[in-house]
């Protein structure tokens, strides 16, 4: 049986998803997922693959391989046979699951944790749907398709990541293949530089998605704290919390600015997202975002 | 004791723990409130910030200071501080205590003793000798030196110390003083009564020569009030009230007891803050006012502040003098018939011969149609005059004839007819009374017409001796004094022969003015007797045994006798015929006493010795609990909330009772519900009786109502009760608001069942028009609603048949009517909201707690009640399930359509 959070409120999809053994993460997960894909219509567009999408005027530039022939042969001019975009992505998640995410500024509110992994189990249930592959960054070389997947992905996104890990490993990755992170990350500027310039070395791309608890953007606390770290880095006694709330969210935006320098120097992308939000919205622009990017990278190519 | 100005330390030495302030201060300062522990996972970039913004870490310096006042309070709370102790006498050598226990001394005198203890005990703590000196004698006419006492002598004298119900005597004191060696007293304190005695200033003379005195008088305000002597009054009795100095506006009741002490008039003064005094009436018809016999002051507890009536205040012995004559042939129209029935209400009337009437003690004395008084006699009668008695006399057709002299006017032979056959004249009525007539007030009846009369001598004093006369002028009534006496005489016949004088009301009213001016028994008691004392007065005033030493007074020195030690004021004589003893100050004489030069004056500490240490202990714990929430605010566990501020505003109001359920319950249960009428056997046969019914109810169908609900209109909801039962009490009138809201209840589908409780009283009209008590209050009650028109329950009506079929309705009576609305509004589902009888239904359905009935029933039987309760069921299904009930009409004709 599989434990039911508290927090997560009991529904008639939950129920269902008992009685078939499913994970009420991965419910809520398709849940979201589905009234994301309401707003996305299909890869209805260029690119590489098996299937034909249209005839096109040959311009120059084009690849005399690419000109059919029978079709030039019609008609005087010539024309170029385009296939429908088809290329399966292997999309590599990583949900950062460690002891900082477990925390939610009010009792209401969903933890990061949870907040990240259904996100990331949405975004695979998306993915899958479109026949994308999915894989776990530190545990997947090879991307899996299937529903099945999802499973196993909710099961592994519902255990406890190993300590202290709130950043992937630089795992070495199939150059097509994209990186979705999602976490917090807190980290040091200098460690997050390091990881995604290492993975925009080996020519992965990828995205942030950085999912953070309204407390900790606006910073409400008053009066005497003492702040004490999720993962061991000690405790801050503060006289004043209200005097130290305009440092912190200036702090707090630079950390973003050099989140959002990060990106555009490689070539990623970052969402934000606050756990009082609805989770639909940083979805569809995860969705979207991995879509431009394939677009993108295919027009390129 | 160690002290700092007005506050002394009982334990002076833990005040040392004030030098472990400094270090508390050090302490705190340095151990800052426990923080609040807060989660945060985004600490690193607080890190960040924190290394450039480094805060120090402080206590607030006002939470030191509220810790620093807390230990204060603590140190000195516990050193035992006492407020205002009396500062230890200075002096040294022996202390005389001079002590004023006259009767002016007993207001407040546990309060005067209080004073006289602490300076007590300051001088034994110095250890000075004490000498004591009362002032008041006590009986023992030997000037005595005033002892030294030891300190059990003088705890027992102080201990033992009441004021005396008779004045000080300062001059006696200072013969007493006289016996002392000049250096026998260092120092002299005066616990004074504020009393002048004539000798005051003397006696502070004398004690100066010891040495200084100190004068202890109470604070302004305490003035004792002594009352004068009563006089009668136009509406009751007269009493003035005084005191020695107007120091401060007192309010005064003045009490008028009878025998058994029970207040027979009440009346409140209020002194104004210059007045010395002020006169006042207790009002008190004559019936009550023969009965007083004692007149006090509520608030003032002194032997001045009552007055002791005697028989001089009760009623009056009255003789009339009469020698026979055709009484027994004509009994009603004799003179003396009519002067008895007169008398009879407020005198005792004795009817003799005049010689046998001088031999008893009376008051008046009343001779109808006496023309000359036997000449033996009239030594005698002249005598009872001069002392103080009245004579009353009327004329009449011997009196015309020959008159003798012992009358206020001269009268002229021959008596004046008005009216007739032969005269011009009309019989003459009686003219207003002059404003300083005995008879002021009274209003002479015009009917009352005289017929005819004896003159007067026209003389120059006659004007002034005429109290009442006719409206042509002449004299009807004349009076003047003789000796102590009265002699009055009325121009007329006692009886209806002259006038119809002797048959009216004004008659009696006059008669009583006479008598109220006579001097009681007094002038006939006995002048030699010997009277024992029989209960006295002590200082307080309260009436108690005979006083050591009180010693027999004579009737005649009575008048003369100033109370004392061997007559203390109370009531001599035995107990049928008493006299009292007043203390009686003059009250032009009261006054203060006199500017002393020499003489220290010091009011007395209002409240001496007030340990304070438990109240700064009191305000330490307050201070902790700020301190506590202080704390938890600090450290963020306490956070101020609406749900916070809303449960600390319940904290501090006062308990609401909860009467009606809350509305949860209330709506997730059916509760039988009742008006609560205040009338509370009323209202618990009303609980019991919906106990009752919801248990029946439970036991025979569907419904299982909770338990019943007391409701007050005014505020309970009532939405929320399918069923309302209102009792009809007399004392229960509810405002507008509340029939606004029972209107509007029964409006939206409640119902109502109204029990006028009386159907055994006549009732059964039309509701809200008949007679009895209940009909009057459902009309009265009706009339605030809105009501549809009403009619007799018919025999198909639903009620009839909404569980039981039924065709009687009783209660506790039986045989009244039901009213029911004549048709129910539609979207009601035509259910009638009210439902009006008289069978006290309540009753029939009540049951204790074990299950039995409460009320017999009315014929009676346990077919009674069970057909009331059967009602009870009927109508709670009816308020629940409506109209349902009404389709069994048409159940033979589905049956028969269903082919059955």
């Amino acid at each position: 049986m599989v434990p039911v959070s508290p927090r997560q409120g009991v529904s008639a999809l939950q129920g269902e998803a008992l009685g078939a053994g499913l994970p009420p993460l991965l419910v809520e997960a398709e849940r979201v997922a589905a009234t994301v894909e309401q707003g996305v219509h299909g890869r209805r567009r260029v690119g590489a693959g098996d299937s034909f999408w249209q005839f096109r005027p040959y311009r120059p530039g084009d690849e005399i391989r690419d000109i059919d022939w029978r079709q030039s042969a019609r008609s005087a001019r010539v024309f170029v046979r385009e296939r429908e975009w088809e290329a399966a992505q292997t999309v590599f998640l990583w949900v950062d699951r460690s002891a900082s995410m477990d925390y939610a500024g009010d009792r209401h509110l969903p933890t990061k944790g949870e907040r990240a992994a259904l996100l990331g189990l949405a975004l695979a249930s998306l993915l899958i749907r479109a026949g994308e592959r999915v894989g776990l960054i530190d545990r997947d070389v090879i991307g899996h398709t299937g529903r099945a997947y999802l499973l196993t992905l909710a099961e592994t996104l519902s255990r406890p990541s190993p300590p202290n890990a709130s950043l992937p490993p630089a795992a070495e990755l199939p150059r097509d293949g994209r990186a979705v992170i999602i976490g917090d990350l807190l980290r040091p500027e200098a460690e997050l530089i390091r990881l995604v310039e290492g993975f925009a070395a080996r020519g992965l791309r990828g995205h942030l998605l950085q999912v953070l608890d309204p407390s900790e953007i606006d910073f409400p606390f008053t009066g005497r704290n003492r702040f004490v770290g999720l993962e061991g880095e000690g405790h801050l006694l503060i006289g004043r919390a209200e005097s130290l709330g305009d440092a912190y969210r200036e702090r707090l935006a630079a950390h973003r600015d050099g989140l959002e320098r990060l990106a555009r120097r490689t070539g990623w992308t970052v969402i934000q997202h606050r756990t009082d939000h609805s989770p639909a919205p940083a979805l569809l622009a995860l969705f979207l975002a991995l879509a431009d990017l394939g677009q993108r990278s295919s027009g390129k190519r | 004791m160690f002290g700092l100005g007005a506050i002394g330390f009982s334990a002076p030495w833990v005040l040392l723990g004030l030098v472990a302030l400094p270090a508390i201060w050090w302490l705190v300062r340095l151990v800052p409130p426990a923080p609040r522990q807060t989660r945060f996972p985004a600490l690193q970039l607080l890190l960040d910030i924190a290394q450039r913004q480094e805060t120090p870490e402080r206590t607030p310096w006002w939470l030191i200071l509220l810790r620093l006042v807390l230990a204060a309070l603590i140190v000195v709370g516990l050193a035992g501080p006492v407020l205002d102790p009396v500062r230890a006498g200075d002096g040294s050598g022996p202390l005389l205590l001079v002590v004023d226990d006259g009767w002016a001394a007993a207001p407040r005198w546990s309060q005067r003793i209080e004073t006289l203890e602490s300076r007590i005990a300051a001088a034994e703590s110095a250890d000075r000798p004490i000498r004591l000196l009362l002032t008041a004698p006590d009986g023992d006419d030997l000037p005595v030196a005033p002892p030294l006492l030891d300190r059990a002598e003088l705890r027992g004298a102080i201990a033992s110390l009441q004021p005396k119900p008779w004045a000080a005597d300062r001059r006696a004191a200072i013969a007493d003083l006289d016996l002392l060696a000049p250096d026998a007293v260092a120092e002299t304190i005066w616990l004074a009564d504020g009393l002048e005695d004539g000798a005051a200033a003397d006696f502070a003379r004398r004690l100066t020569r010891f040495g200084p005195v100190t004068r202890l008088d109470m604070a302004p305000g305490n003035a004792p009030f002594a009352l004068g002597t009563p006089a009668p009054g136009d509406q009751g009795i007269e009493i003035e009230v005084a005191r020695p100095i107007g120091d401060g506006a007192r309010r005064l009741t003045l009490l008028a007891r009878d025998e058994n002490g029970r207040v027979l008039g009440r009346r409140t003064v209020d002194v104004g803050a210059e007045e010395p005094g002020r006169s006042t009436e207790i009002e008190l018809p004559t019936a009550l006012r023969n009965k007083v016999t004692r007149v006090d002051i509520a608030e003032e507890e002194t032997a001045a502040a009552v007055r002791l009536l005697d028989g001089r205040w009760r009623r009056r012995a009255v003789g009339i003098a009469f020698e026979g004559g055709d009484e027994a042939v004509r009994p009603l129209i004799s003179e003396a018939f009519y002067l008895e029935r007169a008398l009879a209400p407020f005198a005792d009337v004795r009817r003799g011969p005049l010689s046998d009437l001088l031999q008893a003690p009376l008051s008046v004395i009343l001779l109808p149609d006496v023309g000359q008084v036997p000449a033996a006699l009239r030594p005698r009668l002249e005598d009872f005059i001069d002392k103080g008695g009245i004579l009353l006399r009327f004329a009449g057709p011997r009196f015309a004839v020959s008159a003798d002299d012992l009358l206020p006017v001269k009268i002229r032979l021959g008596d004046r007819a008005l009216g007739g056959a032969l005269s011009w004249t009309e019989p003459a009525a009686i003219a207003p009374f002059p404003p300083d007539s005995p008879f002021a007030g009274l209003v002479p009846s015009p009917d009352v017409r005289i017929r005819r009369q004896v003159l007067a001598e026209p003389a120059f004093d006659l004007d002034e001796k005429t109290w009442a006369r006719l409206t042509d002028g002449t004299p009807l009534i004349t009076g003047a004094p003789r000796g102590a006496g009265l002699i009055v005489l009325v121009h007329t016949s006692a009886n209806n022969d002259w006038s119809d004088l002797a048959l009216s009301g004004l008659f009696v009213d006059m008669l009583r003015r006479t008598v109220d001016l006579s001097d009681g028994e007094a002038a006939a008691a006995e002048e030699e007797r010997g009277l024992p004392p029989l209960a006295n007065l002590d200082g307080f005033g309260h009436l108690g045994g005979v006083r050591p030493g009180a010693g027999p007074i004579t009737a005649g020195a009575l008048a003369e006798t100033t109370p004392g030690p061997r007559a203390p004021p109370g009531f001599y004589g035995d107990s049928a015929a008493r006299r009292a003893l007043n203390l009686a100050p003059p009250l032009d004489t009261l006054a203060p006493l006199p500017d002393m030069p020499g003489v220290a004056i010091e009011l007395p500490e209002t409240a001496p010795a007030r340990p304070l240490g438990p109240w700064l202990l009191v305000a330490a714990l307050l201070l902790v609990a700020v301190d506590l929430l202080v704390a938890l605010r600090l450290s963020g566990r306490l956070v101020p909330t609406a749900l916070g501020g809303l449960l600390l505003a319940l904290a501090l109001l006062p308990p609401q009772e909860a009467k009606a359920i809350d509305a949860a319950d209330a709506a997730g249960t059916i509760h039988l519900a009742y008006v609560v009428t205040g009338d509370d056997p009323t209202d618990r046969m009303s609980e019991a009786g919906l106990r009752g019914l919801s248990t029946a109810i439970t036991q025979r169908t569907a419904v299982e109502p909770g338990s019943p609900v007391g409701l007050d209109l005014e505020t309970d909801e009532l939405a929320f009760y399918p069923l309302i039962y209102w009792p009809m009490t007399e004392a229960y009138a509810p405002g507008p608001v509340a029939m606004g809201r029972i209107d509007s209840y029964l409006k939206s589908g409640g119902v109502v069942l109204f029990d006028t409780r009386d159907v055994t009283r006549g009732a059964g009209a039309v509701p809200g028009f008949g007679g009895t008590a209940g009909e009057a209050l459902l009309r009265r009650t009706l009339a605030q609603l809105d009501v549809p028109a009403l009619v007799p329950l018919p025999a198909d009506h639903v009620l009839t048949k909404s569980f039981y079929l039924l065709q009687s309705f009783p209660g506790r009576y039986e045989g009244g009517p039901l009213w029911v609305e004549a048709d129910a509004s539609p979207e009601n589902d035509g259910v009638s909201g009210y439902v009006i009888g008289g069978n006290d239904w309540a009753a029939a359905w009540a049951v204790d707690q074990r299950g039995h009935p409460l009320a017999a029933l009315e014929p009676g039987g346990p077919r009674q009640r069970e057909m009331a309760l059967r009602f009870g069921v009927n109508l709670v299904l009816y308020a629940l399930t409506g109209n349902y009930k009404a389709d069994q009409v048409h159940v033979p004709a589905l049956l028969e359509r269903l082919g059955q």
